[in-house]
């Protein structure tokens, strides 16, 4: 292998190392998230790409022969760049996993107040405190399990993104279509307490194909459509604050 | 060959791109095309139209939406906008399917040699009314009856008991909550002077103590529950204490659960009241200015109230309960302790001989500690039935009743409604009827010749059944039901068949005082006719159709509000508009602009109360209520020998009463109540395993079950629920019953237990 190459490559392997380095080893401790390093092979990626593209052309050019000119491009202009987007794209889809993102929506606003709220009867309140969801509380319930199931998940989460922006969704927001018990099923089912219930186990063929929903029963899971308005959060907050009994 | 045939075959590449950047700009498109579905979930069940309504089954009276599918019901879901906040239990949701079970009555039918055989309607209600006014002449008013539910709607409960108190002019008119909630009345009315529960279901969002007192509440009235439930997630600290023989599924839940012997409700009330007493807890405003004390029909002072419940010290009263002095300290220490305690309790309270005396003592724990009548504040009683409350307590659909509150004994009540209904003063009996049990005992004696039955099971439900069926048997019965068979069609001389909720329009009031409407949505099956269409063509048949001039849902409504509204209970303002456009609302509702009633007897709130003070007890005529002197009476049906185990009845999550409708429900007939359970020191005693087939022997009969070991129940008691045909229980129960509201004592009799010999 040519010398200058070989430069180039350690050069490349430094830069991407000292990035990604780090946020793997630290993701192995489940301190840095995968989104940190996704993000970071990413700008690991495009950082090394500008360099090789510079020193290929403006240092090393007349020092590479012809054909290993060409290959370096092709790493600069194809391959790292490709890196880069299937980081920014993995980034993307993983990011959006989290809570912070689904409230970046004000929309959102109400669903996670009432998630992280210490006092909420609501389902998704239960789950958050008592941390049977350890993270990504939202999409952990809100895809259904499998491939197809993600791709469902994210294309709904692209149809809300879609109507934010558009300004064309109803508020108070509605959930559309049949909810998929498989994200209930999927813990609870075959647990003790699960089993002991009778009806659970007739119920069984009904369940699965989401001709009822577990929520029916043990929900609601958010605050509803008319607990949702701006009067009743404050008036909430003031109840928190007070810190008394509810008023009437 | 033409020219361009070295082409290469279908896209060129720029044809390529083209194609797929227009598919990628109209996927992009769709949703504003209005081809949102496209990129949405879809629900599992398709629905045309969504309507608003109210579940079939229990007291709870849970709001629904109701899809429809090509004129069917295709779907079931909780509403978001009622007080159930869009959840609904096992039942509630089984209500998609019951329409179209198996089973359902599609035709009249008349007994002939024996058999019941189709016929017309023509045939059935003149034979019927033929029976009717031949009895009715030959043996007066007083040898007809009517039996009804506290399933049918409002209207058709006030329809038939104007029809038979105003027009026959018999006061035979009783139903099944005589069964159910009788002693829930007679416990309001000995206390406040007017029946139904004084507060509401909000009181439980700011209950800090519950005191849940025979009921399986978990089981029976599940949304409730999750409401109790909800009240402690939030609030960690309120408590929960629970008085029932049973470890049920509820107990699993609660703070402090004292496992109480049947029947002896009165002590352990009466003994909290000595710990309220003797920590200082009582109320002094309240005994002062808003209480009454009485002792049968003396008045007494509290004093004498101080001296009577001196007997019933927790140190003694402990063994006769069957649980310990320091959990009864401690239970009323919580009760009265908290900010706002809520009582609730329904079967175990009501259904046993002292069920009144219990009734008014659980009432009185909160008057005499104030617990009454602020949020969270109140004892409430839970309701089995959809219209017990508003169809029948409300309307006086009982033997001994009149319309809202007023009794056939009492002249004064019996003109009132002459007047209201516009027949001759005098019409009126003034002999009150005979009350469930008395009633089927004159058809055992032969006394009432003719009964008409509409919406109810008496062929299973009655207390030490077998003695009745041969009543039932002689008398001309006919039986008004949406399913065939049933235990009680056995029995008729005329089977009708009836519409069942959405088929019919109609009016029910739940355990709050909540009206609320029913609307029609699809037609019945087969000839299925509403209740009443029936109880109108009877009328007429009878020849008292200018009585029964209101003959649409709508027009008995708008009479029955404007007859309210001459009573303490006036709804008139709860107009058929406000009911098909709000989630119910709770009377007393004197005006259309009237928001409803969610705390009775305080003034400020409720529109009947009047003055500045605490409360206005309006429905006694010193404006207090009273509390009672009861004293703790022999426990029914000691055990011996040879009886040696108490017998407990009840009920499970998902089956609802005599499981006609339930037990047809695709989703809930697969799940078998029919077993005994029995705790494993008495079946290791009777060398009784799990399973064995066993036999259940009581002084008046024996069922026969499978046995179940568990420890929900005591030691030296059993348990098996009232659901199954196939098995009766209540060929063993005992039909004594309270001496006031006459409901029988389903909750203890002495029984033995032996396996069941091949």
């Amino acid at each position: 292998m040519a010398r200058p190459l070989r430069q180039s490559l350690i050069a490349f392997m430094t830069v991407a190392g000292l990035w990604a380095a780090p946020a793997w080893a630290a993701g192995m401790r489940d301190a840095v998230s995968s989104v940190d390093i996704f993000r970071s092979i990413g700008i690991a990626a495009s950082v090394a790409g500008i360099l090789l593209l510079i020193l290929v052309q403006y240092v090393y050019r007349k020092r590479l022969s012809h054909s290993t000119y060409h290959r370096l491009l092709l790493v600069g202009v194809f391959l790292l760049p490709l890196t880069a987007t299937w980081s920014t794209t993995a980034t993307v889809m993983e990011g959006t996993k989290s809570v912070q993102a689904c409230r970046s929506c004000h929309v959102m606003h109400p669903f996670v107040n009432d998630m992280t709220n210490p006092s909420s009867p609501t389902l998704a309140a239960r789950h958050y405190r008592n941390n049977w969801i350890a993270k990504d509380q939202c999409y952990a319930c809100h895809v259904t399990y499998g491939a197809t199931g993600t791709l469902a998940g994210k294309r709904d989460g692209f149809r809300h993104w879609f109507h934010y922006v558009t300004n064309t969704y109803p508020d108070p927001i509605q959930y559309v279509g049949s909810y998929a018990n498989s994200n209930c099923l999927s813990c609870h089912q075959g647990t003790g307490k699960w089993e002991r219930v009778k009806s659970h186990q007739t119920l069984v063929g009904e369940l699965s194909a989401d001709r009822i929903a577990c929520v029916t029963c043990h929900g609601p899971p958010h605050p509803l459509p008319h607990e949702r308005t701006v009067a009743m959060a404050n008036r909430d907050a003031s109840r928190r604050m007070a810190g008394g009994p509810d008023g009437q | 060959m033409p020219p361009d045939s070295d082409k290469p075959r279908g896209l060129t590449r720029r044809e390529l791109v083209r194609v797929l950047g227009t598919s990628v700009g109209l996927a992009c498109l769709t949703p504003l095309a209005g081809c949102g579905s496209f990129w949405e979930r879809q629900t599992a069940i398709p629905v045309d139209s969504w309507h608003k309504g109210v579940c079939r089954f229990c007291g709870t009276g849970c709001g629904v939406m109701i899809g429809l599918k090509d004129n069917k019901v295709a779907d079931v879901k909780g509403d978001d906008d009622a007080h159930n906040r869009g959840r609904l239990c096992i039942k509630g949701l089984a209500t998609r399917d019951i329409l179209y079970s198996e089973g359902r009555a599609l035709h009249p039918m008349i007994r002939k040699n024996g058999e019941l055989q189709p016929a017309s309607w023509d045939e059935a209600m003149t034979l019927v009314a033929r029976r009717f006014k031949d009895a009715i002449q030959a043996n007066g008013p007083d040898s007809v009856a009517f039996y009804g539910s506290g399933q049918l709607y409002t209207q058709e409960s006030y329809t038939a008991n104007k029809l038979f108190k105003a027009g026959i002019g018999t006061n035979n008119v009783d139903g099944n909550p005589r069964l159910c909630m009788a002693s829930a009345v007679t416990g309001y009315t000995t206390t406040f002077g007017k029946d139904e529960p004084a507060g509401c279901y909000e009181d439980i969002d700011h209950a800090e103590c519950f005191f849940i007192t025979g009921s399986n509440t978990l089981e029976c009235h599940p949304i409730i529950w999750e409401r109790v439930r909800d009240r402690k997630r939030s609030h960690p600290a309120t408590k929960i204490i629970l008085v029932d023989p049973r470890k049920t599924p509820t107990a699993r839940h609660v703070d402090l659960h004292l496992p109480i012997l049947p029947g002896t409700d009165v002590s352990l009330y009466n003994a909290m009241i000595h710990v309220f007493l003797e920590e200082n807890f009582i109320d002094a405003d309240m005994v002062e200015h808003y209480l009454s004390f009485q002792e049968g029909e003396q008045k007494r002072t509290f004093d004498d109230f101080t001296r009577h419940i001196a007997k019933y010290e927790p140190e003694t009263v402990a063994k006769t309960c069957g649980v310990t002095a320091q959990d009864i300290r401690e239970a009323a220490f919580l009760f009265a302790s908290s900010k706002a305690t809520l009582s609730l309790w329904t079967m175990g309270l009501n259904q046993q001989v002292q069920g009144t005396a219990s009734n008014r003592l659980v009432s009185a724990m909160h008057l005499l500690t104030g617990h009454f009548g602020r949020p969270g504040a109140t004892p409430f009683s839970l309701t089995g039935q959809p219209n017990a409350c508003g169809g029948v307590r409300d309307t006086g659909s009982l033997a001994h009743a009149l319309p809202n509150g007023r009794l056939v004994a009492n002249p004064k009540h019996r003109e009132e409604m002459e007047d209201l209904w516009n027949v001759p003063r005098g019409r009126i009996s003034p002999k009150p009827g005979h009350h469930t049990v008395a009633l089927f005992d004159a058809m055992n004696r032969g006394a009432v010749k003719c009964c008409l039955v509409m919406c109810t099971n008496p062929g299973q439900t009655l207390p030490n059944v077998t003695a009745y069926r041969e009543g039932m048997e002689k008398t001309f019965l006919v039986v008004v039901d949406t399913f065939y068979p049933t235990e009680t069609t056995k029995f008729a001389d005329v089977v009708l068949p009836a519409a069942l909720w959405v088929e019919k329009e109609g009016v029910t009031g739940n355990a709050e005082r909540r009206y609320h409407l029913y609307p029609k949505l699809v037609d019945p099956p087969g000839e299925a006719r509403s209740d009443l269409e029936i109880l109108v063509d009877l009328a007429t048949r009878l020849g008292y159709g200018d009585l029964i001039a209101a003959r649409t849902p709508r027009d008995v409504w708008d009479e029955w509000r404007k007859v309210s509204a001459h009573s303490q209970y006036n709804f008139e303002g709860i107009t058929y508009e406000r009911l098909q456009k709000e989630r119910g609302i709770l009377w007393p509702c004197p005006t259309e602009t009237h928001p409803g009633t969610k705390r009775r007897y305080v003034p400020g709130q409720d529109p009947m109360a009047s003055g500045t003070g605490r409360f206005d007890f309006y429905g006694k005529p010193d404006g207090r209520a009273v509390v009672w002197l009861d004293h703790q009476e022999e426990p029914l049906d000691l055990y011996s020998d040879e009886y040696p185990l108490i017998f407990n009845t009840g009920r499970i999550l998902e089956h609802w009463h005599t499981m006609t409708i339930t037990g047809q429900a695709p989703t809930l007939k697969d799940i078998h109540p029919d077993y005994l359970e029995i705790h494993p020191y008495d079946a290791h005693r009777l060398k009784i395993t799990d399973g064995d087939p066993v036999i259940v022997k009581s002084r008046r009969g024996e069922v026969e079950l499978r046995a179940r070991l568990s420890d929900i129940v005591r030691p030296g008691m059993v348990f098996a629920t009232m659901h199954s045909a196939r098995h009766l229980i209540n060929q063993s129960t005992h039909d004594a019953h309270d001496p006031f509201s006459k409901q029988p004592a389903f909750k203890r009799c002495a029984v033995s237990v032996r396996t069941k010999t091949v």
